[in-house]
């Protein structure tokens, strides 16, 4: 029995044979990786393409290294000292492990929203922009510009036009989240991760959020990590279902949670564990 | 019982003992010295005694009571200043302030009550305050104005006489002060200009030509000046004041050397108040005189201002700074464990052996390398080479330090790393996460460690006294002449003034009142800096106010 009844209504679905991918379809190639926490391996020996302007998302049980893997694909991991990883991820057919690639610049790329909403104790205006006045953008015009956009393509402009220089940390739990979506495009990165970016919300604001992903795969490549596989269901074209470090299987969403090839998914989806 | 332990109650009672024991200390210390300090500025009534001497003969003492105690008669009888009129086991005595400097031994004198025949506070008495000799009491006969003795009005011909001569003596002084210590100044800057020349070996005629000019040019304004200081100082001598004093004798006061004249018995409550806040007034404002004894604490409260700021100006940059490198970027290694533990015990090294490092170090080898690198001319006469105000806030910027690191260190820590992680995902390095998110949101901790890095140093005093306190400074550490900081001078400091006028001055009685005065103004001083620093503290923690989940 399959407890998951995927709405697949809303899908645009131009469904992809992951396997014979062409060139100019993929964002990211991940290959032959491996991920060590000091002795514990967290990641083995992954190997996938994330194909382009598709909505990709990762399930899996807790701990079994989907935000791990994640937070590779921008190299957070770089953070943690006892982090060491071997393998390759190629962006532009370059590996962005390479010692010759700047982080900042590969995180210009990659844009990443974590679980938490963060903004910047500044005002609303001031975290949009927060990105660009890094690249030392600060023509008044450019900028007023770029923020209207970012905040209308997060769904967030009507709510908050009136009020851009008040704080940010006067929004709602679900407003921040935008804002910090609206934040990570208004540098246009290729690549936006989303790292479970509704769990710490309500689910009228996780609904919002989730018509923002379905809207932002026209312009992005969109990675996400979810717990809750309605939702993985709801808003990706591709999954990949990972157990224990390792990548079980990765499928257009449809087929995954239809007909799973693997046994381990179909007990995962079926609610047998996780 | 064995329940009431168990509530938990005597824990309660016990911590809000605590808390009441400390806060009523504090509380005592600080009415103590306010009370016994701002007494000192009300004008008390002048009291008229009628004595006995031990010879039988009558005498009569004019003057305010400063203190009364009760003595045991024993001993009094025992000492032999005492005969049989006395009852009962103690006697009160007064401490009389005398004033009249020049006329008596000592201008405090004690009286045993028993003596007293008779005590009043007659109207007319008046007290003069002196620029020279302290305060005068007694009774006004006349005004002499131009060699003509005036007795109508003599009062008001008096205050007028008075207020003439203030201000006279005041343009005096500006001109002393402003004009002509620029000439004064200038001519120094001249004679270095000639020497560096001389030093050099490029001193030519011309340029002695040109140096003599200018040398004249100033003799020449100096003159001007001159002549009018004399002209000043002449007509303040104009007027005097005849006076009564207690002996009976008339006495001659001249007018120019008088800073004040009241009447306070005859002075209604709210003339006495006002009189009061005039008095707080020139304490706060005016230069002190007479070896500290008398006169205001201007320069005192500068200089002390003046250097804290300085300190802080120094102690935050690099406090930050360390801080910021021990938390974020030097690894969590033995020795970054090391190099913590020491930063912290700096802050338990005795400030006298700051003190000592500081002359050592700061005075005699980078002011004397300073010296000899950039003021050769000067030389023999050290220029940074000796203590002073910029050698003063370093060495106190190195006794806050640990403090200032520490509180750093705990605000960076306190960041939360999702901010962190937010910052970085949007191409920012660290470097440009720290500017930009991590130590402005760190302020407020900064802050704090400054409030108490201000709080330390204000009350600093024995490390000071080795590197650029003084008694006595002429001239501020901020004035008009170029290049209006001078950061070279000696400064005076209101816990120095405290020890210098309490322990080391010649009239004790006339010092006390003055020390808690002091005291109670430093208090106020640290107070205000710290409401200050605090008040940019909330405004900061209001405007970096952290996420609450």
């Amino acid at each position: 029995m399959i407890s998951v009844a995927p709405d697949m209504s809303n899908k645009t679905s131009s469904v992809i044979d992951l396997n014979n991918l062409q060139d100019q379809q993929i964002a990211l190639r991940i290959k032959n990786l491996n991920l060590f926490y000091s002795e514990k391996q967290a990641l083995e020996n992954i190997t996938m393409n994330i194909p382009k302007g598709q909505v990709t998302a990762f399930i899996g049980p807790s701990g079994c290294g989907k935000s791990t893997l994640l937070r590779c694909i921008n190299r957070m991991n770089d953070l943690v000292d006892t982090c060491k990883i071997d393998g390759q991820i190629l962006l532009h057919n370059q590996n962005i492990y390479d010692k010759s690639v700047d982080v900042a610049s590969l995180r210009r790329k990659v844009g990443m929203v974590f679980q938490r909403p963060n903004p910047f104790p500044k005002s609303i205006y001031e975290n949009v922009v927060y990105g660009l006045r890094l690249q030392g953008v600060n023509d008044r015009r450019v900028l007023d510009e770029v923020v209207e956009n970012a905040l209308k393509n997060a769904a967030l402009w009507n709510e908050v036009k009136d009020r851009l220089h008040d704080s940010a940390l006067g929004l709602s739990g679900g407003q921040q989240q935008r804002l910090v979506i609206a934040r990570a495009i208004a540098i246009e990165p290729e690549v936006l991760l989303l790292d479970e970016p509704t769990s710490a919300l309500d689910p009228i604001s996780t609904l919002t959020i989730e018509e923002l992903i379905t809207e932002l795969k026209d312009k992005y490549t969109v990675v996400i990590v979810t717990h809750n596989m309605q939702q993985a269901a709801r808003v990706s074209d591709q999954t990949a279902f990972m157990y224990m470090g390792q990548l079980i299987e990765h499928a257009d969403t449809n087929t995954l949670f239809t007909t799973p090839s693997k046994k381990k998914t179909e007990d995962y989806i079926t609610g047998r564990y996780g | 019982m064995k329940l009431w332990f168990k509530s938990g109650s005597p824990w309660v009672w016990m911590t809000a003992g605590a808390v009441s024991i400390s806060l009523l200390s504090v509380i005592g210390l600080l009415m103590l010295i306010a009370s016994r300090g701002l007494s000192y500025f009300w004008p008390s009534s002048i009291h008229q005694f009628e004595i006995t001497t031990q010879s039988g003969a009558t005498k009569t003492i004019i003057g305010e009571i400063y203190e009364k105690e009760q003595v045991p008669t024993q001993q009094l009888i025992e000492s032999g200043v005492l005969f049989e009129q006395a009852q009962g086991e103690t006697v009160e005595r007064y401490l009389i302030k005398t004033g009249n400097r020049e006329y008596v031994d000592l201008d405090f004198q004690w009286l045993l009550t028993p003596y007293i025949k008779q005590q009043s506070t007659p109207s007319g008495l008046a007290v003069f305050e002196r620029s020279k000799n302290g305060n005068f009491y007694g009774y006004v006969e006349s005004v002499v104005q131009d060699g003509n003795v005036i007795t109508e009005n003599k009062q008001q011909v008096l205050l007028a006489a008075i207020e003439r001569a203030v201000e006279l003596n005041g343009k005096a002084l500006d001109l002393q002060n402003n004009e002509i210590g620029a000439i004064n100044y200038e001519l120094e800057r001249l004679r270095l200009k000639q020497r560096k020349h001389e030093l050099d070996g490029d001193l030519t005629d011309q340029i002695k030509l040109d140096l003599s000019e200018k040398r004249q040019a100033l003799q020449t304004e100096y003159l001007v000046y001159e002549k009018q200081l004399f002209e000043f100082r002449q007509l303040a001598k104009r007027d005097s004041v005849i006076v009564k004093d207690m002996r009976g004798e008339q006495v001659t006061l001249p007018v120019n050397y008088i800073l004040d004249v009241t009447f306070p018995n005859d002075m209604s409550f709210l003339a006495k108040l006002g009189q009061y806040g005039h008095q707080i007034g020139k304490f706060i404002m005016d230069d002190p005189r007479e070896a500290n004894t008398e006169g205001g604490v201007f320069p005192a409260i500068f200089g002390t201002v003046f250097m804290v700021m300085l300190m802080a100006v120094i102690v935050t940059p690099f406090g930050v700074i360390a801080a910021v490198y021990l938390h974020e970027y030097a690894g969590n290694g033995a020795i970054t464990k090391i190099i913590r533990i020491s930063v912290i015990n700096l802050a338990g090294v005795p400030s006298i052996v700051y003190g000592v490092f500081g002359l050592g170090f700061f005075v005699y080898m980078l002011g004397g390398s300073l010296d000899q690198l950039f003021y050769p001319e000067a030389l023999p006469g050290p220029t940074f080479g000796t203590p002073g105000v910029m050698w003063s806030a370093l060495t106190l910027a190195i006794l806050t330090l640990p403090v200032v690191i520490v509180s750093t260190e705990e605000g960076l820590s306190r960041i939360p790393g999702a901010l962190r992680q937010g910052s970085l995902a949007l191409g920012a390095t660290k470097a440009e996460t720290l500017w930009r998110i991590v130590i402005p949101m760190a302020s407020p901790a900064i802050m704090t460690g400054l409030i108490l890095a201000v709080a330390r140093a204000a009350g600093e005093v024995a490390p000071l006294m080795l590197v650029g306190v003084v008694k006595m400074a002429p001239t501020l550490p901020l004035d008009g002449n170029f290049p209006f900081v001078h950061l070279d001078r000696k400064f005076m400091h209101l816990g120095f003034h405290i020890y210098d006028v309490g322990f080391q001055s010649p009239n004790v009685e006339a010092a006390r009142p003055l020390v808690y005065a002091t005291s109670f103004l430093l208090v106020s001083v640290i107070v205000a800096l710290n409401i200050t620093a605090i008040g940019i503290r909330n405004h900061l923690r209001e405007k970096y106010k952290a996420l609450d989940h």
